[in-house]
């Protein structure tokens, strides 16, 4: 069966128009660009990181509540991303302090890294390519008699780096 | 002698009897054709001009009035497909006797007429269709009358 | 019976007739070719869909705005008339690409359906018999954290037939 076909294109500028017999056919196209560029999103939801006092002889790691985080970033196919955390400084209750270094943390989900803080940034997860990703972090830290009565605190800093 | 007269009386009967004579109606040329066009350059095709000509004598009707007609005799056609007739318009000079008009199938439209004897007259008809993507592909054909009428 | 008389009866009987209507005809042919065609129509020549957060914006829709198409068509009596799009290749950047059935679009005029962009022919239109038909489509880019950073181009083929 003979089929007679009619295309149409839309060329370089303005409106195309395109006339054919019943048995020409041609071909033509419409341009389609999609603009995708680098960008990053970093959510954290659930803190303040709080952990609840405890008896050091009964529980010998204090648990804390768990940060949820969404790391979202559009880099290259084969870009990497990472996410690091800072302390400001130790936990401090005004004049007592309890070192940085003994906050340590879990994770869950792809690509996520457990650590232990400190004032220098920690690397708390690394991916190659866009994407969304999610985990959680979960802190602990070693409870003791030798504590002093307080309240004690401290700022993370979290730091996600696109190339 | 006598018999000479009848004859001459049966040769004048005759002659009153005759309702007009040396009437001629030509149409140049017999086909119309409307060539395949675009619709959006030529949103009106028009045919090659067609002559129309006639010629009354001073016959009984010669000096009566008189009209040239023309009617089709239905829409065209392509088999299934079909075009009205009415897409088809037309002008005509001079004016008058001539005039424009519209083809018809139910109703002989004018396309000239007069009073009285118009010999030799000649007309110019240009019949023009009304283009439109809706028409199906196809060679359609159809029909028309010219009729030249005197009382 | 004499000769006289006789021609007195005839001329008697030819007066007798009713004087007819002097009326002459001709005909004429009139013959109207009308030649199968199409004309398609595709208006802008290009679209864009710009970068955007695809959270906020899940999906994108297109720039300037919907592609405006007219398809105008003189086929045989009864004669179905198809009107398909493909793309002849996936959401390319260099080596990456995206789908090409991120691309979705919406429909709008007599005949004209909704669809999804693949590399195979989507049927966009279908109409019996000659005649102008006009629509639009409404692109929509499928956004999403994972595609890759980059400007992705492909080509949309629209393709008017008829058996």
């Amino acid at each position: 069966m003979k089929k007679a076909v009619w295309s149409a294109v839309a060329t370089a500028a303005g409106m195309l128009l395109l006339s054919t017999s019943v048995y020409a056919q041609t071909t033509a196209t419409v341009a389609v660009n999609v603009n995708v560029n680098a960008r990053a999103k970093l959510t954290i939801t659930g803190g303040p990181v709080n952990f609840t006092d405890a008896d050091p002889d009964v529980t010998a790691t204090l648990t804390s509540n768990a940060l949820n985080i969404q790391v979202q970033v559009r880099t290259a196919a084969a870009g990497n991303s990472s996410l690091t955390l800072a302390a400001t400084g130790d936990l401090d209750n005004g004049g007592a302090l309890i070192p940085i270094g003994d906050l340590d943390w879990a994770v869950t989900g792809p690509g996520y890294t457990a650590g232990t803080a400190s004032t220098t940034a920690q690397n708390v997860g690394t991916w190659s390519g866009p994407g969304a990703r999610t985990g959680t972090q979960t802190f602990t830290l070693p409870n003791s008699w030798d504590y002093v009565v307080g309240t004690y605190t401290t700022t993370l800093n979290y730091t996600l780096a696109v190339p | 002698m006598k018999l000479l007269f009848r004859i001459g009386i049966v040769q004048m009967a005759l002659a009153a009897a005759t309702p007009a004579f040396c009437q001629v109606l030509q149409i140049q040329p017999q086909t119309i054709t409307f060539p395949s066009s675009d619709p959006d350059t030529v949103p009106v095709v028009a045919a090659a001009p067609v002559q129309v000509s006639f010629v009354r004598g001073s016959g009984r009707g010669g000096s009566g009035s008189w009209s040239i007609t023309v009617r089709a005799d239905g829409d065209l056609t392509a088999g299934p497909a079909q075009i009205p007739i009415a897409s088809i318009t037309w002008v005509a000079a001079p004016s008058p006797p001539f005039r424009d008009g519209t083809l018809s199938s139910t109703v002989a439209q004018t396309l000239a007429s007069g009073l009285g004897s118009e010999p030799n007259t000649r007309g110019s008809v240009t019949f023009r269709l009304a283009n439109s993507w809706n028409y199906s592909a196809g060679t359609y054909t159809q029909t028309i009358v010219f009729t030249l009428t005197s009382p | 019976m004499p000769a006289s008389l006789r021609i007195g009866w005839t001329v008697a009987a030819l007066l007798a007739l009713p004087l007819p209507a002097a009326a002459q005809s001709r005909t004429a042919t009139i013959s109207v070719v009308i030649a199968a065609t199409a004309r398609l129509s595709v208006s802008p020549a290009g679209i864009s869909f710009p970068d955007s957060d695809p959270t906020g914006v899940p999906l994108v829709a297109a720039l300037p705005g919907p592609v405006g198409i007219t398809v105008k068509a003189r086929a045989a009596h009864g004669a179905t008339l198809r009107l398909t799009l493909r793309a002849t290749d996936d959401l390319r950047s260099g080596v990456t690409t995206i789908p090409a059935g991120t691309l979705t679009w919406t429909a709008a005029g007599d005949g004209f359906a909704s669809g999804t962009l693949t590399v195979a022919d989507q049927t966009i239109g279908t109409w019996v018999g000659s005649g102008v038909r006009t629509g639009t489509q409404s692109f929509l880019f499928q956004n999403s954290w994972s595609h890759p950073v980059g400007t992705y181009t492909l080509s949309m083929q629209y393709t008017l037939s008829s058996p």
